[in-house]
């Protein structure tokens, strides 16, 4: 008997356990480097909140285990890379951690009590709308996009909240089959991009939406035109925005002018290529020679530290979530929660898709960050909640199962039709 | 709701197609490109590695340093001759010389392949770490040789040009030599500043038309496209018509009936601009492809600036000319060299190759030799057939003067018109190689520019034969030196 329950034990609590040995080793290791009390701090302070954000939560709802102890993992690497190069910006994000935790639960929550979602889609959407023309009022423009406001010292980001409030507003119109409304909130959320000049997060906005829309309706002919016209508007952009095409002779060729276009994603290669298969090890190279290294360009780091092998690993996690992502949505009961689950796991997705495939020259640099890794408040407090939205449809499903149980269980003594 | 699910399902695998790409395409490029990232002059990793590290030393074929470290000042080979030879080879410590093995081999020379336990040891004895050294194929000797031959010759002294010797059963590059040079360890104003680019590596980063070089090329072409090619007579008129223009040959000769082979030896334009036009511009493309042009060369130890062959829009003219080597086809002489190679390899053509061997200052071997085939290029017998045709260049035809007493020299000269600074100008080629199980040498020189009325075979050939003279003694040294060991 007890090798059957050690069988049927969660992956994901096993996962937990060596995520956070993993996490408390390498903070010591660090911490020995240079016997700051702040790295012991956190050697025992980010596995607590790797525990709490695992084990605690899975006793509040019924929670796909394994997808929390990915969302963790990545999170604590944040907070160690960052640690690694520089440890300010790693207080910070730790702070930002604990704050995505409790904005997760909320996300958990909000999806199992809000039974009808009309009222509050209603109001999203002129608030929505509302917050991203802020920037273009009271903006602080920087790389040539202008997607920034300050509220007192604190910088924010609105098309990281948005793109929360986007997947519900066109989760529940696919789901109900109209097309108008959330076809009029797409358009406008991506006028209002382009105009901040924001095309990283233009192309996941316009990405997820077009994938949601295949997946509710099934219409391949309308997916295409679709993208064709996506491709048409990259096209037009690339004409019409000076910045674009420089984005774009990087790309191509970014040794041509690297003292000054091409230093980011020069030194970004480097970097990766320095270290090598196995990395030049935690604390060491100096990764902190490349620009913003600590929000867009956070996998070179990763990669230079640890090696281009722990960065394929790093790629396996994502895609290990995109399965539990897609797991959940495939076993919600409502095609709203379905498409909201699959929503959540493609934004994730493309964007890490989209800053990855950047930094190794895959696809043209855009300034977006990498989910859960990159420092940045409202970056991983709007990842975190997608984890949660994800989680909440994933508890629905979960209670929907009991129920069923329950059901067949008396359809036992009962004749069903 | 079943379809949805269905389609979720789609989206998945899409999502896992897109990063699956993402891996491929990441450890792909790393693995390629990974040392030319590294060893870029712009990585700051080095820049502060510099000044920990003690460098390694850079030692040719025959243990002779041509770099090294002193109270950490890099010195280089004290014989100036030599030094200035080999300076594009190795490259200097200011970063101006382009992959020269200071720069390209920075990973080894600065100790980045140091194991862990290795670096403890020294970390506990007290003592400044230290690079590995790094033994070349190269012959410094050849080197300096070739650039006496180059200002022995009145046609050819005080002008630009290049030379590579390389092993073509193993891809070692026995002497690599570009002219203008300058002394690495006196870089002045005047040298940063000198109009005929002193530090370009005019083997491995120019392209140049290859002319009739070339030819080659076109010759296997024509044995794959033509049939019978060999049992045909092909008309030199001396004015070959094509859409108004008119093919000239070598100082306006009118060759009458040729075989393919007289045609080759003769170096006849009008022959092979017609056998171009008659087999057409895709297959003289494809065989040039299958040589290596319109290729991404990445060879481990030498960057090289790739050849062209134009891919598109292209008028009868430009198609007849390129049977001859010109009209917008480029190469480097490096990439010549490998052409010869080829013919002389039985059709393989191997990578060139520039380590010898890396070891560390205790002695530990990281690195040796190991040869590696780039490519086949064409079938051993059409190699045979195309060896036979430069043997007769080199007895009876524009190359006699590469001939050496005693060898089998085989060879192709070339006269390519280019532009250059808005002027026209013609560079001699000669590429060749000794025909010999003892000493498998090709060469490929070029001279910049050369005087109205020369070409080729007045200028490149004779210091293509003082290369052979000179492989030719040192082996008859060796071979005696080795007899009288036990």
């Amino acid at each position: 008997m007890r090798n059957r329950i050690s069988l049927h034990r969660d992956p994901g609590q096993r996962l937990a356990q060596v995520v956070m040995l993993f996490f408390f080793s390498a903070f010591i290791l660090l911490g020995l480097k240079d016997f700051a009390w702040q790295a012991f701090a956190l050697a025992l302070g980010v596995p607590a909140m790797i525990s709490v954000g695992t084990n605690l939560l899975s006793r509040l709802f019924p929670t796909d285990k394994l997808l929390l102890s990915l969302t963790n993992f990545l999170c604590a690497l944040g907070v160690l890379v960052l640690y690694a190069t520089n440890p300010n910006y790693a207080y910070q994000q730790t702070m930002y951690y604990g704050v995505g935790l409790g904005t997760m639960v909320v996300c958990i929550y909000l999806v199992r009590i809000i039974r009808n979602w009309h009222i509050p889609v209603l109001l999203m959407i002129p608030v929505s709308l509302a917050m991203l023309a802020l920037p273009l009022v009271i903006g602080k423009e920087t790389n040539g996009a202008k997607n920034w406001f300050y509220i007192g010292s604190l910088s924010v980001q609105p098309s990281e909240i948005v793109k929360l409030s986007l997947l519900v507003i066109i989760s529940f119109y696919m789901s109900r089959h109209k097309m108008i409304p959330w076809l009029f909130f797409a358009v406008c959320c991506l006028g209002l991009l382009m105009l901040q000049k924001d095309l990283g997060t233009a192309l996941m906005y316009y990405g997820t939406t077009l994938m949601l829309f295949y997946a509710s309706s099934g219409n391949l002919a309308l997916t295409g035109l679709g993208l064709a016209g996506g491709g048409g508007a990259a096209v037009m952009g690339y004409k019409m925005f000076a910045h674009v095409k420089k984005r774009v002779a990087i790309w191509l060729n970014p040794w041509s002018d690297y003292e000054n276009a091409g230093y980011q994603i020069v030194q970004g290669l480097m970097a990766l290529a320095s270290g090598g298969m196995l990395g030049c090890g935690l604390g060491l190279g100096t990764p902190t020679t490349i620009p913003v290294y600590h929000t867009d360009f956070i996998f070179a780091v990763i990669c230079e530290q640890f090696g281009l092998i722990f960065g394929l690993c790093v790629l396996a996690m994502y895609v290990a979530l995109i399965w539990r992502g897609a797991t959940i949505a495939m076993a919600a009961r409502r095609s709203f929660h379905g498409l909201l689950a699959m929503g959540c796991t493609v934004l994730i997705a493309l964007q890490t898709f989209t800053i990855i495939g950047g930094v190794i020259k895959l696809i043209p640099l855009t300034g977006v960050t990498m989910p859960f890794v990159s420092y940045g408040g409202t970056s991983l407090v709007s990842s975190m909640c997608l984890i949660g939205l994800l989680q909440g449809v994933a508890s629905l499903n979960d209670d929907d199962l009991d129920e069923d149980t329950e059901l067949a269980m008396m359809g036992d003594t009962e004749d069903m039709p | 709701m079943k379809q949805q699910r269905h389609r979720f399902k789609i989206l998945a695998l899409i999502l896992f197609g897109m990063f699956f790409l993402l891996a491929a395409y990441g450890g792909y490029s790393v693995l390629t490109y990974g040392n030319r990232w590294f060893s870029s002059k712009w990585n700051p990793r080095v820049r502060s590695q510099k000044e920990t590290v003690i460098a390694g030393d850079i030692l040719d074929v025959n243990g002779v340093t041509l770099a090294t470290t002193v109270d950490g000042e890099r010195v280089y080979q004290e014989n100036e001759a030599i030094r200035r030879a080999v300076v594009h080879l190795v490259g200097d410590n200011q970063g101006q010389v382009s992959n020269g093995v200071e720069t390209f081999q920075t990973s080894y020379l600065y100790g980045f392949q140091t194991s862990l336990p290795e670096m403890i040891a020294s970390l506990f004895k007290g003592e400044t770490r230290r690079g590995d050294n790094v033994t070349l194929t190269v012959d410094s000797k050849l080197c300096a040789a070739i650039v006496d031959s180059f200002n022995s010759y009145e046609k050819t002294a005080g002008k630009n040009g290049a030379a590579v010797v390389m092993n073509y059963k193993s891809g070692a590059v026995l002497a690599l030599t570009s002219l203008p040079s300058f002394d690495p360890q006196n870089i002045t104003e005047d040298t940063l500043n000198d109009a005929g680019q002193p530090f370009w590596n005019r083997v491995t980063q120019s392209v140049y038309a290859p002319g009739s070089s070339f030819k080659v090329i076109t010759t296997e072409a024509a044995l794959t496209g033509i049939d019978d090619i060999l049992n045909l007579d092909i008309l030199c008129t001396g004015g070959l018509d094509v859409d108004g223009h008119a093919i000239r040959d070598w100082g306006n000769a009118i060759h009458g009936n040729l075989t393919l082979k007289q045609a080759f030896t003769k170096s006849c334009n009008n022959a092979f601009a017609l056998m171009a036009l008659d087999m057409g511009d895709e297959k003289l493309r494809q065989t040039a492809e299958s040589f290596g042009f319109n290729d991404n060369f990445l060879f481990r130890d030498l960057v090289v600036e790739n050849s062209v062959y134009p891919t598109t829009n292209r008028s009868n003219f430009e198609i007849a000319w390129s049977g001859a080597g010109q009209s917008a086809i480029v190469a480097s002489p490096m990439h010549m060299c490998m052409v010869a190679a080829s013919i002389a390899n039985g059709g393989v053509m191997m990578e060139p190759r520039l380590l010898q061997s890396v070891d560390s200052y205790g002695g530990i071997n990281r690195m040796k030799f190991s040869s590696k085939v780039y490519r086949n290029a064409l079938s051993s017998e059409d190699a045979d057939i195309i060896k036979g045709f430069m043997r007769a260049v080199v007895t009876s035809g524009t190359g006699s003067r590469a001939a050496v007493e005693g060898l089998t020299i085989c060879g192709k000269t070339g006269s390519a018109e280019s532009s250059m600074n808005g002027e026209s100008v013609t560079h001699g080629w000669f590429i060749g190689f000794i025909d010999s199980e003892d000493m498998p040498y090709a060469v490929a020189v070029l001279v910049e520019s050369v005087n109205d009325g020369d070409g080729g075979g007045s200028t490149a050939a004779p210091i293509a034969g003082d290369i052979f003279r000179y492989i030719k003694t040192m082996q008859t040294a060796n071979a005696a030196t080795s007899t009288d060991l036990p």
